[in-house]
């Protein structure tokens, strides 16, 4: 068995990283997408989506290399909320600070409140698709320890 | 070949082979004692123990020694991680990680956890994390694709 080597172990987490600014940036847009059109605008700032995506890129690399990946975590314990807190607060101020919605307070609360929002939903996605997988793993390892048992078996016999 | 099988009541299993030439029959009848006599011998509580690896529950190193963990012994091995592994030789025990050879047919049960690792559970309910570089080998194993 061959084990990855640094440069595959990399991508891997790189890969990761890329999805989850995807996934982050496209929710933000959404939001944003909402804001403009309730002020009649149909138009968005190409500058603020260049914002928004490389906040979320950062914001990856700050979720997998420094907040323990909270949003695939197993469980939100008190550190994963920490981690959800950080980068609430970090989303929060970039928007203000890039005037993505005219640095309105209640619409910058909002954002706050949805970008927790969004945490929650993401890491009970993660938690089903665990769920699922585990039913496959066990469906699987029944499989094989089924498998086993016979081909012990059968090499009994033809013994 | 002729055979004779006998039920004793004392003392232990025995194999005896009398032949007086080699052929494919005799072959074959060696190689499975020898595949049946595939025994481990280590040390526990200061006595040598003698065990068969299906007992193993899993296999890890640990400050440079090797401890094989069976459902009623913690038997430290005379040799290294590798060498276990090369002996063992059946795709049943499987590296989990860096330093554990787990006996995939005495996991009980499995859990999908962040990060593409695997909790598995054991039949005496100990808990052994397949780390992620060798999840995806594992899920190939129990698919029975050969890893």
């Amino acid at each position: 068995m061959k084990k990855p080597n640094l440069w595959e172990r990399y991508l891997t987490k790189e890969i990761g990283i890329e999805f989850k600014a995807c996934l982050y940036f496209y929710a933000l847009l959404f939001f944003y997408c909402i804001y403009r059109l309730c002020v009649g605008l149909s138009v968005a700032e190409i500058l603020h989506m260049a914002e928004m995506i490389l906040l979320t890129y950062i914001m990856g690399y700050i979720q997998v290399y420094l907040l323990w990946n909270f949003d695939e975590s197993d469980h939100m314990g008190k550190k994963e909320i920490f981690g959800v807190f950080v980068c609430t607060v970090l989303y929060t101020a970039a928007s203000y600070a890039g005037n993505w919605f005219d640095r309105n307070r209640y619409v910058t609360i909002g954002f706050a409140a949805y970008v927790i929002f969004l945490y929650v939903c993401v890491y009970f996605v993660y938690k089903c698709r665990r769920i699922i997988d585990d039913k496959i793993l066990n469906y699987d390892l029944a499989l094989f320890q089924t498998r086993s048992a016979s081909e012990a078996h059968a090499d009994r016999k033809d013994r | 070949m002729r055979y004779t099988i006998h039920q004793i009541k004392d003392g232990e299993d025995e194999l005896i082979l009398n032949y007086r030439q080699l052929n494919t029959e005799v072959e074959a009848a060696l190689a499975f004692m020898e595949k049946n006599q595939k025994k481990l011998i280590g040390k526990s509580d200061g006595e040598t123990v003698v065990f068969s690896p299906d007992e193993i529950l899993y296999v890890e190193k640990v400050d440079d020694r090797t401890f094989a963990y069976t459902p009623d012994h913690i038997i430290q091995l005379d040799m290294s991680l590798y060498a276990v592994e090369l002996m063992l030789d059946d795709e049943k025990y499987f590296r989990c990680s860096k330093s554990m050879i787990v006996n995939v047919s005495k996991v009980a049960r499995l859990k999908s956890m962040a990060s593409n690792r695997i909790d598995a559970t054991l039949v005496n309910g100990e808990h052994i994390l397949i780390s992620r570089t060798y999840a995806s080998q594992f899920r190939k194993l129990l698919k029975g694709e050969r890893v």
